[in-house]
């Protein structure tokens, strides 16, 4: 595999001592990776995705992805490159309620002068939504909204998908099926960094778990993945504990 | 002791011996608990001796004897299933007395033993995760309900390993 995203000492300071803040923290992402980051609230691991996307700039450090240097790059540069190359799903869906589904994951295709729409229609119909194309947002479940917005986020067919509590505003069943979709692109060879506070989840889907604390990578753990046998994994014996 | 309740219990479908009882035990179980034969032996005697179950027909091919339930088996086996569990809560993990011990030999750095525990919580819920996955693709809804479960369980354990390595409860107290 071949490194995807590099971040050298990174640190991000806010004023006015608002939470969130990173301190000298360096990852490295391999391509094809699915990673999972967590970390309480406040401990700087969606500033680190806002940074990896190119929403925010780091105080010092370097960030790159696919080898370019996001410093080096303008603000216009820096569109590009998230048009381009990063597709983001967020906790709340962020579509556009005056425009269809399918005009919502045409956006950013319509943004980089292209024609997508036989895209868009697969995209549906991997994502199992192929049928509210002409729906309205708020005409859709939240995660029927959730599966659009990664249709939007996979449109422009990013390198890195980032994915920000994708699931925090859903169901269990929803949340679920919107992580088995994850899944399912990251065997299909997708690179997806999470953002969750579900270790359940985390852990069914990523093989890597980078834990945050007050802004510092505190743990970086690669999960075996070879198949266990039943009773290497659970022991149930009741009758031991009543002894 | 559950052993006897899970004998009763697969004999409400039919007479079985002992073998049958102990592979159908284990099926039941998915592969969490496995038993000897020995032990299906002496809780059918057992049994037989409480007059829950009894042997039926005669021995069969190489002196096999099959079982079956008793009222008074059935019986038993309902009342057992209608009480909850409802005994003190039972930690029989080592990390319960390693963090005891710890506070006392470490001077409290409590950090290096959480931090290999949370990488062990964290394998066992990918690994659960998998057995789950397994169980529903088999069609086993009862044990994949088994590992949600101890799926919850695990994530317990994680949320106090990290509770602990954030200090929230590692505040100066000295143990006596």
């Amino acid at each position: 595999m071949s490194e995807l995203v590099r971040l050298t000492d990174v640190t991000k300071v806010y004023q006015g001592g608002i939470t969130g803040a990173l301190n000298g923290v360096s990852l490295s992402v391999e391509k094809g990776e699915f990673a999972a980051i967590m970390g309480p609230s406040g401990s700087g691991k969606s500033t680190m995705l806002n940074l990896v996307a190119g929403l925010d700039r780091p105080t010092s450090g370097t960030i790159t992805v696919g080898g370019t240097d996001l410093a080096r790059l303008g603000e216009t540069g820096l569109a590009r490159f998230r048009r381009d190359h990063v597709g983001f799903v967020f906790q709340f869906f962020y579509l556009l309620p005056n425009l269809t589904a399918l005009e919502n994951i045409l956006i950013p295709s319509q943004l980089k002068g292209t024609s997508a729409t036989g895209r868009a229609r697969d995209l549906m119909q991997t994502l199992g939504i192929a049928d509210i194309a002409d729906r309205f947002p708020a005409r859709l479940s939240g995660g029927q909204q959730q599966r659009v917005a990664i249709a939007r986020a996979l449109i422009n067919g990013p390198t890195l998908l980032l994915a920000d509590e994708p699931t925090g505003a859903l169901d269990t069943h929803s949340g679920e099926h919107v992580m088995d979709l994850l899944g399912q692109l990251n065997r299909d060879g997708q690179t997806i960094l999470l953002v969750t506070h579900d270790a359940k989840l985390a852990t069914r889907y990523a093989a890597r778990v980078v834990s945050v604390v007050d802004g510092e990578i505190v743990d970086d753990a690669r999960l075996e993945t070879a198949e266990r046998a039943a009773a290497e994994i659970i022991r149930v014996r009741p009758e031991e504990a009543s002894r | 002791m559950s052993l006897k309740y899970g004998v009763l219990g697969l004999l409400t479908g039919e007479p079985l011996h002992g073998y049958e009882v102990k592979n159908r035990f284990e099926a039941m179980l998915g592969g969490t608990w496995e038993v000897n034969i020995g032990q299906i032996y002496t809780t059918l005697q057992r049994l037989e001796r409480d007059g829950l179950v009894r042997p039926a027909g005669p021995r069969g091919d190489r002196g096999k004897q099959t079982y079956e339930l008793l009222p008074d088996g059935r019986r038993a086996l309902e009342q057992w299933l209608a009480e909850p569990d409802s005994g003190p809560q039972t930690l029989h993990e080592d990390i319960y007395v390693k963090l005891l011990l710890a506070t006392r030999i470490a001077n409290g750095d409590l950090q290096p033993l959480l931090a290999r525990q949370k990488r062990a919580y964290l394998q066992r819920l990918r690994d659960l995760n998998r057995l789950e996955e397994r169980a529903r693709r088999d069609g086993r809804i009862d044990l994949a309900r088994l590992v949600r479960g101890a799926l919850l369980h695990t994530e317990a354990d994680l949320k106090w390993v990290d509770e602990l390595s954030s200090g929230r409860t590692t505040e100066t107290e000295t143990p006596r």
